[in-house]
C-alpha cells in the first residue's frame, strides 16, 4: 500500500510538473499583453505633450501607437538576399517542407495515442485492452524516433532562413519577439511532456496511475495544439498580415499579430490534416512491418495496426474538405482577387490536381476496405454488390474532375469561342461537382458501414426494419445528392451554388444516422466467424501504401499552394518580395518539387522504421517477459 | 538518351567500377559453383540497378530547370531499379518494394503535374518611386502614353488601351474616324481657338452655360486657357459638351464621358497632367510647365476629390487589364466603359446610347436565328461572348459596323468576360434585372 501510495505520488507529481509545464510559457506570456494593449495606452497618457506616432491596423482598422520599425524595402543583393549557387526559394521549400512533414507526424500521433490508450482504459475486455495499450506505445515510439529528426529540421529550417533570408526574417521575428521565447519554451514543454509520457508508460499502467498517465497524454496535446497554433500564426500573418500599419510597422498589439484573418481556419485545416496525415504514415509503416512479417503473428499485429490507423486517419480525412472550404471562405472573405487567383487564376490547375488526389484518396480507402472484407467470414455477402459500388465511386470522380470553366489566356479564349470547352464544358459545373464527391463520401460510407458488419449478423427485435431503413436512407441520400447536381444545370450559377448545402447535409446525414444506427444494431450482434487478422492480400497493403503517399503529396501540394498565393510578397501588401525568385512557377515545376519533398520525407522515414527494427530485432526476449513490445493476440473484434 | 547514358557512366563510373570489380572477385574467389553463380547474378543485377540509378540522377540534374517535361522519367526509372534490386535482394525485399511503390505514384502525379498546361506567373513590375515635378517634359509625356495607350510608342498601334481608357472613345490620330467622342488631334490649338471662343462654353460667365452641370465645383470658374480648358473638360466633362457629342436625347447638355479622377479610372492630379503633356509634345507644342498644369487642375478639382496618390504603392498593382474579374460586374461594366454606350439593365450609370440595349438573355436567341447572322456561336453565351470579343461578327441594325472597339478579348480577364456573359444572358426583356454580383 505504501509503495502504491509512493507510486500515485510521484505519479500526480508528474502531471503537475506537466502542467508546471504547460502554464510555464502562458505565465511567460502575461507581460505580453501588457506590453501589447495596456502599456500603450498608460504611455499615451504620460507622453500627451510628446508626439506620438499613431498608425492604422491595417486588418482590424484600430489605431495604435507605433512600436516597431516599417519592412524593410528589400533590393536584390548580398545583404537582403545571400545566396548560394542555387535558387535560395527552392532551398527554403525543402526545408520547411521536410520540418512540417516530420512536425505534423509528431503532433498528429500523440492525439492517435490519447484516443487509442483511452480506448484501452475504457474497453471491458480485457484483451483488446491490451491490444490498444500496445498499439498506442508502438505508436508513440514511432513517434519518438521522428521527434529528435524534427527538432533537428526545425533548426535546419531556421538556418536557412537566417541565411538565405536575413531582412525578412529579421523583419518577422521582430513582429513576433513577443512570443518567439514562448514558442521555444512550449517546445521544451513539449519534448519535457512526451519523455515523461513515454517513459511512464510502464510505471503507471493500471489503475488510477493509468488514469494519471491518460490526463498527462491530453497535457501534452494541449501543449502540442498550442505549439502548432502559434507556428501558424507567422503564416497566417504572411497571407493576412494585422497588427502593424500600412507600412508594417508594430502596433503594440501582439494578439492582433496571431489572431490574423486566417488563423482560426489554418488551424482547424492543419489539426485535421496533421491527423489524417499521420494516421497515413503509421499505416505506411504497419503495411510495411506487415509485407516484412515472417510469422502469422507479427502479420495479424501489423494487419490490425494498419487498419486502425488507416480508420483514424480516414475519420479525420471525411472532414477535411468542409474545413477546406470554411478556409477558401475566409480567403474570399479577407481578399476575393486572393481566391480568384487560387481558385480562377494562376494556380486554379493544381486544384485540378488537388481533386484528383481526393479521388485517388477515397478510391484507395475503399478499395482497402473491400479487400478487408476478405478477411472476415460472412462478408461474402456483400462483395458481390462491390462492383456496383465501383460504378457509383467511378462515376462520381469522372464527374468530380471534370474542370467547368478553364484558366486562359485571351488568345486561347477567343480560339475556344467561350470560357467552356465545347463539350466539357456543359459538364463539371459546381452542384454536379458537388455531387460528384458526395457521392464518393457516402459510398466510402457505406463501405465502412458494409465493413464494420462484415462478419456480424444483428440479433435486435428490428433487425429487418433496420435493415431496410439504412437501404432505403442510402438510396434516397443518392437520390438526393444526384437529383440536385442534375437540378443544377437548370438554374443559374448563383443560386446552383447554393446546393452545396443540402447536398453536405445529406452526406453527414448518411455519416452520423448511419453509423450510430449501425452501432447499435451491431451491439451484441451473432458473429459469423472471428476476423483472421494478416490473412488479407498485399495489395491492400499497397492500398495503405498509396493513400499516405498521396496523402503526403496532397500535403506538399496545399502547402505550395497556400504558400504561393502571396506572389511576389513575403508578407501579403506589406513586404514585397525583391529577390529574383519573386514567380511563381510552372505547375510542372511545382509538381516535380512536391514529388521530390515526398520522396525525401519517405526515404528517409523509411530509414527510420529500418533502423527501428534493427533495435526490434533484440525484443522477442523481452516480450516473452510482458513488456510493452510483446505481440497480442489477435482478438475477434474490431 | 546517348547523352544521358554518358552523363550517367561519367557521374556513376566509380560506383559501376567497384562493382564490376566485385562481380570479378566473386567470380575468383567463391569456389562452391552455386553460390558463385546467386553472388554474381545479384552483382550484375546491383550493376545495373546502379547504372538506372544514375541514368535518374542525370536526367533529374538535367530537366530541373528544364521546359521538356521530362523529369517525371527519373522517378520511373527508380521505380524499376527498386522493383528489379527487390527481386534479388529478398532481405530488404518490403522495403524495395515499398520505396519502388512510392516512386511509381510520386512518379504519376509528377507526370500528371507536367502534362497539364504550365502557367507561370511572370515577375512582378518593378517597383519604382516616381517624382514627377523633377520629370523632363519628354519623360512626363512618355508616361502620358503609358497612361493613355498601355506604353510607350503604343499610340501609333491600333487598339492599344492603358489605363485612363481613353481610346475606347476618343480618335487621336489626324483624320482618324472618332464618333463616340471628339477626336483629341490638334485640341491644344483648338482649345484656345474655338472652344474658349465659343459662346456655348460662356467664359467667365458659368451661369449662363446650358448644360446639367454649370461649374467643376461652386465657384471653380471656367477656364480661361486652354489648358485651363482641357483641365475642366477632364475634371467636369459635363460642364461643355462639344455639339453633336452629347448623350443620346440630352440635346449636348449631358456628356457620356466619365470623370476620369474619380474610380474606377481615379488619374491622379500628375497623371492627367502626364496625359496633357503628350498631347501637347506629339504635335510639336511647348507644354505649360508641370507646376502650371497641376495648377490648372488644382483650380477644377477640390482636394477631397483628387485621388491619392501612388508613390509607395508597388507598381505590381498595375495591370495591362482593364477588370481582371475580382469585381462585381457593375464594376467590370464601367471599367471596360461598356455603360458609355449600351443601356444595361440594373447597372448604374449604363445609358449610352451609341450601341443597342443589352438585354440578351431575350435578344440572343432571336439573333442566332437571324438568317444575317453569320457568327459560329450556338448558344446565348456563346453569342455575348462573340460580339464582346469579335463584335463585328454580327452587327445590331440599324448600329454601324467597326464602333465596338475590338480589344475587349485581350483587355478584360477571362473572369471578368465570364462575368459579363453571365449578367447578360439573364437579362431578359420585360424580366426584373439580374443580381449583382
Amino acid at each position: 500500500m505504501g509503495l502504491v501510495t509512493r507510486k500515485n505520488l510521484f505519479a500526480i507529481m508528474g502531471l503537475c510538473a506537466m502542467v508546471g509545464l504547460l502554464l510555464l510559457p502562458i505565465v511567460m506570456a502575461l507581460p505580453s499583453p501588457a506590453i501589447g494593449e495596456e502599456a500603450p495606452a498608460a504611455d499615451a497618457e504620460k507622453k500627451e505633450g510628446d508626439k506620438v506616432e499613431k498608425g492604422r491596423d491595417v486588418y482590424y482598422k484600430t489605431e495604435g501607437i507605433v512600436m516597431g520599425a516599417p519592412a524593410p524595402k528589400t533590393v536584390d543583393g548580398p545583404r537582403d538576399y545571400p545566396r548560394y549557387n542555387f535558387e535560395s526559394r527552392v532551398l527554403l521549400w525543402f526545408a520547411n517542407q521536410q520540418h512540417l512533414y516530420y512536425g505534423s507526424f509528431v503532433l498528429a500521433v500523440p492525439i492517435f495515442c490519447m484516443i487509442i490508450e483511452f480506448m484501452g482504459v475504457v474497453t471491458k475486455d480485457k484483451a483488446l485492452a491490451k491490444r490498444y495499450d500496445q498499439l498506442a506505445y508502438d505508436f508513440i515510439k514511432i513517434s519518438l524516433t521522428a521527434y529528435s529528426l524534427t527538432a533537428v529540421l526545425g533548426g535546419i529550417l531556421i538556418f536557412t532562413f537566417l541565411t538565405l533570408y536575413p531582412a525578412f526574417f529579421g523583419y518577422l521575428s521582430g513582429i513576433f519577439r513577443p512570443v518567439m521565447h514562448i514558442y521555444a519554451l512550449m517546445f521544451v514543454a513539449e519534448s519535457g511532456t512526451l519523455y515523461i509520457y513515454y517513459y511512464g508508460w510502464d510505471k503507471m499502467k493500471e489503475g488510477f496511475l493509468k488514469w494519471i498517465h491518460l490526463s498527462m497524454s491530453v497535457v501534452l496535446n494541449i501543449i502540442g495544439t498550442l505549439l502548432m497554433f502559434l507556428a501558424n500564426s507567422w503564416i497566417g500573418f504572411m497571407m493576412s498580415p494585422a497588427g502593424v500599419d500600412e507600412q508594417g510597422r508594430f502596433l503594440g498589439n501582439i494578439w492582433h499579430v496571431i489572431h490574423t484573418a486566417l488563423w482560426n481556419p489554418l488551424n482547424l485545416h492543419r489539426i485535421l490534416g496533421n491527423m489524417a496525415f499521420g494516421g497515413g504514415v503509421v499505416a505506411a509503416y504497419a503495411a510495411y512491418k506487415f509485407l516484412a512479417s515472417k510469422t502469422d503473428e507479427d502479420r495479424a499485429h501489423y494487419d490490425w495496426m494498419g487498419y486502425i490507423a488507416m480508420a483514424l486517419g480516414v475519420a479525420f480525412l471525411i472532414p477535411l474538405p468542409f474545413a477546406g472550404y470554411w478556409l477558401m471562405r475566409e480567403v474570399y472573405a479577407y481578399r476575393q482577387q486572393m481566391g480568384i487567383t487560387l481558385m480562377g487564376g494562376l494556380l486554379a490547375w493544381l486544384f485540378i490536381i488537388q481533386a484528383t488526389m481526393i479521388g485517388i484518396l477515397f478510391l484507395s480507402t475503399n478499395y482497402y476496405l473491400w479487400q478487408a472484407m476478405g478477411r472476415m467470414r460472412g462478408a461474402e455477402k456483400y462483395q458481390r454488390y462491390i462492383k456496383y459500388l465501383v460504378f457509383l465511386l467511378a462515376c462520381g470522380y469522372m464527374v468530380f474532375i471534370t474542370p467547368h470553366t478553364m484558366v486562359m489566356t485571351p488568345a486561347e479564349l477567343k480560339a475556344m469561342g467561350g470560357q467552356q470547352h465545347p463539350v466539357l464544358g456543359n459538364y463539371g459545373v459546381m452542384s454536379a461537382k458537388n455531387g460528384g464527391i458526395n457521392v464518393i463520401i457516402t459510398t466510402t460510407v457505406l463501405s465502412f458501414v458494409w465493413y464494420m458488419r462484415g462478419n456480424k449478423v444483428s440479433t435486435v427485435s428490428w433487425a429487418k426494419f433496420g435493415n431496410i431503413f439504412m437501404g432505403v436512407f442510402f438510396a434516397c441520400a443518392y437520390i438526393n445528392i444526384i437529383g440536385l447536381a442534375v437540378y443544377g444545370y437548370y438554374i443559374p450559377a448563383n443560386v446552383r451554388v447554393g446546393l452545396s448545402v443540402p447536398q453536405v447535409a445529406t452526406t453527414l446525414s448518411c455519416l452520423f444516422f448511419m453509423f450510430a444506427l449501425n452501432g447499435v444494431m451491431m451491439k451484441g450482434a451473432k458473429q459469423m466467424g472471428p476476423i483472421e487478422w494478416g490473412k488479407i492480400s498485399a495489395r491492400s497493403q499497397y492500398a495503405l501504401i498509396m493513400l499516405a503517399t498521396a496523402f503526403t503529396w496532397m500535403m506538399g501540394l496545399m502547402g505550395y499552394i497556400r504558400s504561393s498565393v502571396r506572389l511576389f510578397w513575403h508578407v501579403n501588401e506589406i513586404m514585397r518580395d525583391n529577390s529574383p525568385w519573386a514567380y511563381t512557377h510552372t505547375v510542372g515545376f511545382a509538381a516535380n518539387m512536391i514529388s521530390f519533398n515526398v520522396l525525401f520525407f519517405w526515404v528517409s522515414i523509411l530509414f527510420v522504421f529500418w533502423l527501428g527494427s534493427l533495435a526490434a530485432k533484440k525484443a522477442p526476449v523481452e516480450a516473452k517477459a510482458g513488456v510493452p513490445g510483446a505481440v497480442p493476440q489477435p482478438a475477434a473484434s474490431h | 538518351m546517348g547523352n544521358l547514358i554518358s552523363e550517367a557512366l561519367s557521374m556513376g563510373w566509380v560506383a559501376i567500377a567497384i562493382l564490376a570489380g566485385l562481380l570479378v572477385y566473386f567470380q575468383v574467389s567463391i569456389a562452391d559453383p552455386a553460390a558463385k553463380k546467386r553472388a554474381v547474378f545479384k552483382t550484375f543485377i546491383g550493376i545495373v540497378a546502379t547504372f538506372l540509378l544514375f541514368m535518374a540522377i542525370a536526367n533529374y540534374k538535367n530537366n530541373f530547370y528544364g521546359e521538356n517535361r521530362m523529369l517525371p522519367a527519373s522517378l520511373a526509372l527508380i521505380t524499376v531499379t527498386s522493383f528489379v534490386m527487390a527481386m534479388y535482394f529478398t532481405n530488404l525485399g518490403a522495403l524495395l518494394k515499398i520505396g519502388g511503390f512510392m516512386f511509381f505514384v510520386a512518379a504519376f502525379l509528377s507526370g500528371y503535374g507536367n502534362w497539364l498546361p504550365q502557367v507561370e506567373g511572370g515577375f512582378p513590375p518593378k517597383e519604382e518611386k516616381i517624382t514627377w515635378d523633377s520629370m523632363t517634359p519628354q519623360q512626363l509625356a512618355d508616361k502620358g502614353e503609358e497612361i493613355i495607350f498601355g506604353g510607350i510608342g503604343k499610340s501609333s498601334v491600333q487598339g492599344e488601351i492603358g489605363k485612363g481608357q481613353c481610346p475606347l472613345c476618343h480618335g487621336f490620330q489626324k483624320g482618324f474616324l472618332s464618333e463616340r467622342a471628339p477626336n483629341l488631334y490638334g485640341l491644344p490649338e483648338r482649345a484656345e481657338k474655338e472652344r474658349l471662343a465659343d459662346p456655348r462654353y460662356s467664359m467667365n460667365a458659368p451661369a449662363k452655360r446650358d448644360t446639367v452641370e454649370k461649374e467643376a465645383c461652386p465657384g471653380c470658374g471656367t477656364g480661361t486657357t486652354a489648358q485651363e480648358y482641357i483641365a475642366e473638360s477632364h475634371a467636369c466633362p459635363n460642364c461643355y459638351v462639344v455639339a453633336g457629342f452629347g448623350l443620346k436625347g440630352s440635346n449636348d447638355r449631358e456628356s457620356q464621358m466619365p470623370k476620369i479622377h474619380k474610380p474606377p479610372i481615379s488619374l491622379s492630379l500628375p497623371e492627367l497632367a502626364a496625359v496633357d503633356t503628350w498631347m501637347y509634345l506629339r504635335e510639336g507644342k511647348e507644354p505649360p510647365s508641370y507646376e502650371d498644369m497641376i495648377k490648372s487642375y488644382e483650380k477644377f478639382i477640390p482636394e477631397s476629390d483628387r485621388p491619392k496618390q501612388q508613390e509607395d504603392k508597388p507598381a505590381g498593382a498595375a495591370s495591362s487589364l482593364l477588370a481582371d474579374g475580382s469585381e462585381p460586374v457593375d464594376q467590370i461594366f464601367a471599367k471596360g466603359q461598356c455603360v458609355s454606350c449600351h443601356v444595361i439593365p440594373g447597372i448604374p450609370g449604363a445609358v449610352g446610347t451609341i450601341g443597342p440595349k443589352l438585354e440578351e438573355g431575350t435578344n440572343a436567341p432571336l439573333r442566332l436565328k437571324d438568317p444575317g447572322y453569320k457568327g459560329t456561336a450556338k448558344s446565348t453565351t456563346e453569342y455575348i461572348m462573340e460580339s464582346i470579343v469579335e463584335p463585328s461578327a454580327y452587327v445590331v441594325k440599324p448600329f454601324p459596323d467597326n464602333t465596338m472597339p475590338k480589344v475587349f478579348g485581350q483587355k478584360l480577364s477571362a473572369g471578368a468576360l465570364k462575368k459579363i456573359v453571365d449578367y447578360l444572358s439573364q437579362v431578359k426583356v420585360g424580366a426584373p434585372p439580374p443580381k449583382i454580383s
